[in-house]
């Protein structure tokens, strides 16, 4: 087929739903206006472990509006059949209002249901619940770790103790959670045995099938519904306790119910970035060139699921390394069960490798651009295969020409102004981004305009714009004149909305959905007699703004409108997909950043700010420059929040969170966030998918941490191998 | 850190109490008892002995009178109540401002103030920046700086940023950095809410 002109795609449009977001007409999970909904809050457990002994309702279903108070003494029992899928990590998931076991602090005990949302608060209140409580644990370095999952090759403790320079490392990495700006909230209603739910999810058919399956239900008797997300960076990737309770309310109570979870009740109600215990010994020879690494790590899971994530990956590929071991342990706490944030893994573990090759580079003397580029790998040695695209190299060089680089002080504590010590940092960044099989629909209608629709979602990132500018392209149709839809079980399932898999992925589907209705359209236009394009070469045709027309001869032609209006055609629909990569794929596609940081640190607070940072990706083909540019300011912004303040504190002694509220848990506001640039290299990876892109999301939070934490030993010559990095460990003699 | 967001002035005459709950009515184009969404007349005659408030406010240039629980933050008047759900709700503690509303042209966070104070008080929210189809300066700012991501926090950046502009807060990027610090912004956009700001401001 011809290749069509691309006038969407690369171009720095706004977004297609700016309008509906600025004037507040976007609606999220809890502002659909479903018909009679009650309100319903749930009330969490007060203890870190142990048993329900009693739950006293009377108080709380006297007070005016409540409708029922549900608990495991009176909730229905639900199937809950097993689902593997649905990103439910291995073991027994929680079970609401299934028994008496309290497995973590905030674990929900009981819902109210009631007329008004003051009411349902004030019941929630009112419920006592007493306990038979027993000490939980909740300390990662107190917990008992599971079997490792490990990896190894070359022989490791070997080349360590050959090495000419070595670093025995340990790092605490703590626990973050995500804290979208909207709630998790789900309206649900039953018209007979079909559920609808209204959700914050970053997966409606994720969703779908874990509520078919908790509820005993056929996949195609549950509808979900989420057109918009306000933010997920991961907590939208699974079905949480609360809407199986909204779902659970709403049959009881025989109305649609409403849940809101409370901004306290998002850290016990959905994930979280795990806390990592972390050492890594690493040794080179003298010229900087890695010899052998062992990793030794330990991360959060709860009692109930073991929760894995891409930790070990960078570890395995980033640099050339002829000998690594690696041992990944999960640690059984009485936690709720975390899940995937923002770079999941590869954050977390770029923190440890990317501070330890600064004090490696340190220790060499050596600039740490130049320890980066001397271990180069060739290709991915894990598995010997070729690296699709591989642009670090340039990502650096780029970056340190454009930070002034080359302005950085040699000697950390050297450069002072006033009373800050000033110093700049970089980092390294990778992500293996997902790929997974996804459909689309498309129509074209005889008006020329265009709707095009998949189960995807949008948090944030622009997938609305993107995929609409995909498919403009494809069908030859301006932006304006084409809808792309999305947030909807009923629509073409796609895989989940997280990893950096949604452009490939679902981009991938629309634009074989829009493809097809292009060939099926310039194929009505040749073989018809009345077509100006009859008898041309199919190849010879394009289409631009709704109008076929011969490359060659662009007279030549006429619109989709007259050529399905002639035809008697009231539209023209295709489905489309993408299969995912094939299995006998030998490649390794990885999208890679350099990230280089600015800080003052106040030399005698020890109060961190960041001056200013720069961000160089290599991520493939770039659909939305002006989307992305946003989304990189945005990864880079969440990682000033995990550098130097993200932290979820647990107090052990109960198990309870103890600052779940964003007075408490500090994430970055405007004052904290300077002059912040992100540069895309230009290009372009025809192997990773139909696209040529690599995904933008996770990466773009990648290397961050370490970025700054280089240069806050840059700045005063004090190393900090903890999460975030506070004033605390900077003054300490 | 927060800073920016201070309460509005109130009015201190507060409204004799009445027991018809549930029952709020809109005056002004359109004059009527509407019941509001959720609350059937069962539920209205069990909830009877919450004690309630009439209060009567301007919203975006409409009068409004409506009876309501007393426990009723003006946020959740908008949202549950008067179905303006532009303004958000983030945090229900005044930490994120996402909530954002001008009460008597001061910016106040929606969460933290109860509806049974704002007796004569005008209030604008998202929904009301607009004139008719033509967005305000700063809402077609954003949209050019492209100065959002997910969206939720927006209403509260632009009703806080208009307010911003209007108190001359806008003399330079730190300038705007602080007193726009009230409002969280997770998907991180705050460099380009800043310059969205300042577009609108235009040099004020």
């Amino acid at each position: 087929m011809s290749p069509q002109p691309q006038a969407a795609v690369g171009a720095p449009l706004s977004r297609v739903d700016g309008r509906l977001k600025v004037t507040g007409e976007a609606r999220y999970a809890a502002e659909h206006d479903v018909d009679g909904a009650a309100h319903a809050v749930l009330v969490d457990a007060s203890i870190g472990r142990g048993r329900i002994t009693a739950v006293d309702t009377r108080a709380a279903l006297a007070h005016p509006g409540v409708l029922r108070v549900l608990h495991h003494g009176n909730a229905p029992r639900l199937p809950y059949r097993a689902n593997s899928g649905s990103n439910n990590p291995p073991g027994r998931r929680l079970r609401v209002l299934q028994d008496d076991l309290v497995r973590f602090h905030g674990q929900p005990v009981a819902v109210v249901i009631a007329t008004t949302l003051e009411a349902a608060q004030h019941g929630a209140r009112l419920v006592k619940v007493r306990y038979d409580a027993e000490q939980p644990s909740t300390d990662l370095a107190e917990g008992e770790p599971g079997k490792p999952e490990t990896y190894a090759r070359g022989d490791a403790e070997a080349a360590l103790r050959d090495a000419a320079v070595r670093l025995d490392l340990s790092y605490r990495l703590a626990r973050n959670h995500h804290n979208p700006m909207e709630p998790h909230a789900t309206i649900a209603r039953w018209d007979g045995g079909s559920l609808t739910v209204w959700d914050k999810t970053q997966w409606v058919v994720g969703t779908q099938q874990e509520l078919a399956a908790v509820f005993g239900l056929a996949k195609d008797a549950v509808r979900v519904i989420s057109p918009f997300v306000g933010g997920g960076f991961g907590s939208g990737l699974r079905c949480w306790p609360h809407t199986v309770a909204a779902a659970l309310a709403a049959r009881v109570a025989e109305r649609p119910v409403k849940v809101v979870l409370s901004r306290r009740q998002m850290y016990a109600g959905t994930g979280f970035r795990p806390a990592y215990d972390y050492r890594l010994r690493l040794g080179s020879d003298r010229r900087g060139r890695l010899k052998g690494a062992i990793h030794a790590i330990d991360g959060e899971t709860s009692s109930y699921e073991t929760f894995t994530e891409g930790i070990m990956t960078a570890g395995q590929t980033l640099y050339s390394l002829a000998a690594v071991r690696q041992a990944y342990r999960t640690v059984s706490l009485d936690v709720n069960t975390p899940v995937w944030m923002r770079g999941p893994g590869f954050a977390s573990a770029s923190f440890v490798l990317e501070t330890a090759m600064d004090e490696l580079a340190d220790r060499l003397g050596l600039d740490p651009i130049e320890l980066r580029r001397r271990n180069e790998p060739d290709e991915d040695e894990s598995n010997g295969h070729r690296f699709s695209t591989r642009r670090l190299r340039e990502c650096c060089t780029v970056g340190a020409r454009e930070f002034g680089w080359e302005s950085r002080p040699l000697q950390p504590r050297s450069r002072r102004e006033g009373d800050w010590l000033i110093g700049m940092g970089m980092a390294a960044g990778v992500y293996d981004p997902g790929r997974m099989p996804a459909k689309a629909r498309a129509r074209l209608d005889a008006d020329g305009t265009a709707v095009v629709e998949a189960a995807s979602s949008d948090m944030g990132p622009g997938t609305y714009t993107a995929q609409t500018q995909v498919a403009a392209d494809a069908l030859g149709l301006t932006m304006r004149t084409v809808t792309f839809r999305l947030g909807d079980s009923l629509y073409p399932p796609t895989p989940a909305h997280g990893g950096s898999m949604t452009m490939a992925s679902v981009g991938s589907a629309v634009l074989d959905a829009c493809d097809q209705i292009r060939r099926q359209a310039i194929e009505l236009a040749v073989a018809d007699r009345e077509s100006p394009l009859h008898g041309a070469d199919a190849e010879d045709v394009v289409v631009r703004a709704g109008r076929l027309h011969l490359r060659s001869d662009s007279a030549r032609g006429e619109t989709y409108r007259s050529l399905l209006g002639r035809n008697d055609r009231a539209h023209l629909s295709a489905d489309g997909s993408y299969a995912g990569p094939p299995d006998s794929e030998r490649l390794t596609v990885h999208a890679y950043n350099a990230t280089f940081a600015e800080v003052a640190v106040d030399a005698t607070l020890g109060l961190v700010r960041v001056r200013r940072m720069l961000g160089v990706y290599d991520a493939g083909r770039i659909i939305s420059s002006k989307l992305a540019e946003s989304q990189a300011i945005g990864g880079m912004v969440g990682g000033i929040g995990t550098a130097l303040m993200e932290h979820t504190i647990t107090d052990h002694r109960d198990g309870r969170i103890v600052n779940a509220n964003l007075a408490d848990y500090l994430v970055p506001v405007n004052a904290d966030v300077p002059e912040v640039k992100a540069l895309y290299l230009e290009g372009n990876d025809p192997d990773a998918d139909p696209l040529g892109v690599k995904g933008l999301g996770e990466v773009v939070q990648v290397g961050v941490a370490p970025a700054i934490a280089n240069a806050v030993f840059n700045a005063t010559g004090r190393r900090v191998r903890e999460l975030p990095i506070t004033i605390e460990a900077l003054l300490q003699n | 850190m927060t800073a920016g967001t201070r309460p509005g002035k109130l009015p201190t005459d507060p409204a004799l109490p009445t027991r018809r709950t549930f029952v709020a009515t809109t005056t002004g184009t359109a004059v009527g008892a509407i019941m509001v969404a959720g609350h059937s007349a069962a539920a209205a005659g069990a909830a009877a002995e919450v004690p309630a408030t009439r209060v009567s406010l301007t919203v975006n240039g409409t009068r409004r009178t409506a009876t309501i629980d007393n426990r009723t933050s003006l946020l959740d008047l908008l949202r549950e109540h008067f179905g303006l759900t532009g303004s958000k709700k983030g945090c229900d503690a005044g930490a994120c401002g996402a909530c954002t509303v001008l009460i008597d042209g001061r910016r106040v966070n929606a969460c933290l103030t109860l509806a049974v104070r704002l007796e004569g008080a005008d209030v604008t929210t998202i929904e009301g920046l607009a004139d008719g189809n033509e967005l305000h300066a700063l809402q077609q700012a954003f949209i050019d700086q492209d100065a959002f991501q997910c969206g939720y926090c927006t209403p509260g950046q632009i009703v806080s940023g208009a307010a911003c502009i209007e108190e001359g807060h806008t003399g330079s990027p730190e300038e705007i950095r602080e007193w726009m610090s009230g409002n969280v912004c997770r998907c991180g956009c705050y460099p380009k809410i800043v310059r969205a700001v300042q577009q609108a401001a235009g040099g004020k």
